[in-house]
């Protein structure tokens, strides 16, 4: 099963390419989405995340490039006929019609006799918690409610795959929780494929079992939210998942740099970094330690470890955490954060030194300023 | 504080008094006295209805009457739903200046626009001649002077009246609901028809009863385009005042076009209930 899994996948995207008039909204991207899984499109606005579901969905017709279903080309398939479950950020109820009846229509459609139709409602009603407000018309649901009788309006005549175009984007924070694990859990317990938009990273990463992140029009980052988080393929995916520390340096040779005074060092890439190579280093914030003098020189430092000579500049608490930014002697500012139960605060003004794990070091030899400076 | 409330309450209402005052005057009395006179004159009792529903005449200008007001929805329900939808997909610049078509028609004096439709339908009139100059037709059309001049003229006036509730109506439409329909495996037909009609029902109805209303007591189009054979009920009403000075038969017809107009009304607000957008939205 695994096996066939990984050789035949749903769905696959092929050089799709969508302009609109001179502007390119998604630029030749390929993608191969697996039967059962739970991907997300990940990118800030006008990134062609949405542009890209709207074409798998019918909505919009790609200038070039294939979309296969089981082999298949889904070009010139109307949306009604492509089977596939959609949920919108706005929900897209019809006003007119009973939860029931909202559920029921993709069944009404299709002709499923009554007996059958009631009993499908009657169960994803159950799925979706929505018993209770099965005669009311969605006006009087609330948000969270509404975007339920939605997913259960896209789950109900079973389709291989849904849609999900940033579903949860118009709910508060708490609400928008509480959903997301419902979602792993109907994920989990229905196996259906899930193809979802986003520009949440925390999102992304609470949901998805891989994420393709989009820029510009093309997937710059593809895998896993721990992948793409611990070693991002370049410097806009570490820039734009979590924190990072970015410390421009001067190659020296294919593992090691020069910072200031110090070499620091990092592990020999797949295409060798050149000598004196302008390159980029990435540390994660928690993967800085921040050391006083005399820790340092208590703790000897060991051989897959670099170190750097800073001043505090400031300390800020924020409950679980310490976040500590140091200025190194060329202005180089750094991010550090340490769980707050193991550490007390530092003084701002305090010298002191950063270490961190050559391995946990990413090298970047090409990348735009634009990359590293979040909008 | 409930007498506060209470007083305060009393203070809006008194805003109405003006507006009720004038209509009071201007409106409601005169009514009341037309309703009286056609039980009293020539003398009390039911009379001038009896001679009205035993007059073959009257019961066919009746009918007529009917008959237009229910052609002229139609036609401009059926002309005014494009129009209306167009105005809403048209990108902002062009469905205003579509819009603006549609109200500046409305805009221009009634009369003018009834003698152009008569200059253009008559049997040398532009239409005829065209036609006749292609070769289509050996004879003039008959257009006006009878049912199809009025019906012609009648819709295209009370086409605005359609497309002004309809294109509100629309608007508040979420495209993507269509969509949505769309990728839950309805066909564009079903979209239509299921989704799309129903959810311009409000707008529908609410232009289409204006345009019946208004058809049933209109005068000036159908004096000027009709013919003899099929008057409709306000040119009766003034033939039978300007005439005969027949009051008693003019305000029977009156009251009974008022009854029929409430009637439709009550039906009207029965079916609209089960709208979205009626009152029971809120309960």
């Amino acid at each position: 099963m695994t096996t066939q899994q990984s050789s035949a996948p749903l769905v696959t995207l092929k050089l799709l390419n969508k302009e609109y008039g001179r502007f390119t909204a998604v630029n030749k991207i390929n993608l191969e989405i697996q039967q059962g899984e739970f991907l997300t499109f990940l990118g800030s606005s006008g990134s062609g995340k949405s542009t890209t579901l709207s074409m798998i969905a019918g909505f919009e017709t790609p200038t070039s490039g294939e979309i296969l279903l089981h082999n298949k080309s889904l070009i010139n398939v109307p949306s009604h006929k492509r089977g596939i479950g959609m949920v919108f950020q706005h929900y897209s109820l019809f006003p007119h019609m009973s939860v029931r009846d909202n559920i029921g229509f993709p069944l009404d459609i299709r002709k499923t006799p009554k007996a059958e139709r009631n009993k499908k409602v009657d169960d994803i009603l159950k799925l979706v918690q929505l018993e209770d407000f099965a005669e009311r018309p969605p006006t009087l649901l609330s948000g969270g409610q509404k975007q339920r009788v939605a997913i259960a309006r896209a789950l109900v005549y079973e389709p291989e795959i849904l849609l999900m175009d940033e579903p949860l984007g118009a709910l508060d924070k708490k609400l928008r929780e509480d959903l997301q694990d419902e979602l792993r859990q109907i994920h989990k317990r229905l196996g259906i494929t899930i193809i979802y938009v986003t520009h949440d990273q925390d999102e992304a990463m609470r949901l998805s079992e891989r994420i393709a992140i989009f820029k510009e029009g093309e997937i710059v980052g593809l895998g896993s939210g721990r992948n793409l988080y611990d070693s991002p393929p370049n410097a806009f995916v570490a820039s734009f998942l979590g924190n990072s520390n970015f410390i421009k340096v001067r190659a020296v040779s294919t593992s090691e740099a020069q910072f200031e005074q110090q070499t620091l060092k990092f592990r020999e890439q797949t295409t060798p970094i050149k000598t004196q190579a302008d390159i980029l280093l990435m540390v994660r914030p928690e993967n800085l330690h921040v050391l006083s003098e005399q820790q340092a020189e208590q703790e000897p430092l060991t051989v897959e470890m670099n170190q750097i000579a800073a001043t505090v500049e400031e300390t800020v608490f924020l409950g679980e955490s310490y976040t500590c930014s140091v200025v190194t002697e060329s202005g180089q500012r750094l991010m550090s954060k340490y769980i707050s139960k193991d550490h007390c605060e530092i003084a701002a003004g305090t010298d002191i030194v950063v270490r961190w794990n050559v391995n946990h070091t990413n090298v970047y030899d090409q990348w735009k300023q634009s990359d590293i400076t979040k909008a | 504080m409930s007498l506060l409330l209470s007083s305060r309450k009393w203070k809006d209402l008194s805003l109405l008094f003006p507006i009720c005052l004038f209509l009071g005057i201007f409106f409601l009395i005169p009514l009341v006295i037309l309703l009286i006179k056609s039980v009293t004159v020539p003398s009390f009792g039911l009379g001038n209805f009896y001679e009205l529903l035993a007059t073959s005449t009257y019961i066919k200008i009746l009918g007529n009457t009917f008959l237009v007001a229910t052609l002229v929805t139609v036609f401009a329900v059926l002309l005014g739903f494009p129009l209306a939808w167009c105005i809403t997909l048209f990108p902002k610049g062009w469905g205003r200046f579509l819009l603006n078509v549609v109200l500046l028609s409305m805009w221009t004096s009634l009369l003018a626009r009834t003698y152009s439709w008569l200059v253009l339908l008559q049997s040398s009139g532009v239409l005829n001649k065209i036609l006749m100059g292609i070769g289509l037709i050996d004879q003039p059309l008959e257009l006006v002077h009878n049912l199809s001049g009025v019906i012609i003229g009648m819709t295209y006036i009370m086409i605005p009246f359609v497309v002004l509730p309809l294109q509100a109506s629309m608007s508040t439409i979420d495209p993507m609901v269509l969509q949505a329909a769309s990728i839950c495996g309805a066909s564009a037909r079903s979209v239509f028809f299921k989704i799309f009609i129903p959810l311009c029902k409000p707008g529908i109805f609410s232009g289409a009863l204006m345009v019946f209303v208004m058809s049933l007591g209109y005068y000036v189009t159908p004096a000027l385009l009709g013919g003899v054979s099929n008057m409709m009920l306000p040119e009766f009403i003034v033939q039978q005042i300007q005439n005969f000075l027949n009051w008693g038969v003019a305000s029977a017809s009156a009251s009974i076009l008022i009854a029929v107009t409430l009637v439709i009304f009550y039906i009207y607000l029965k079916v609209q209930s089960d709208s979205p957008t009626s009152s029971n939205k809120g309960s």
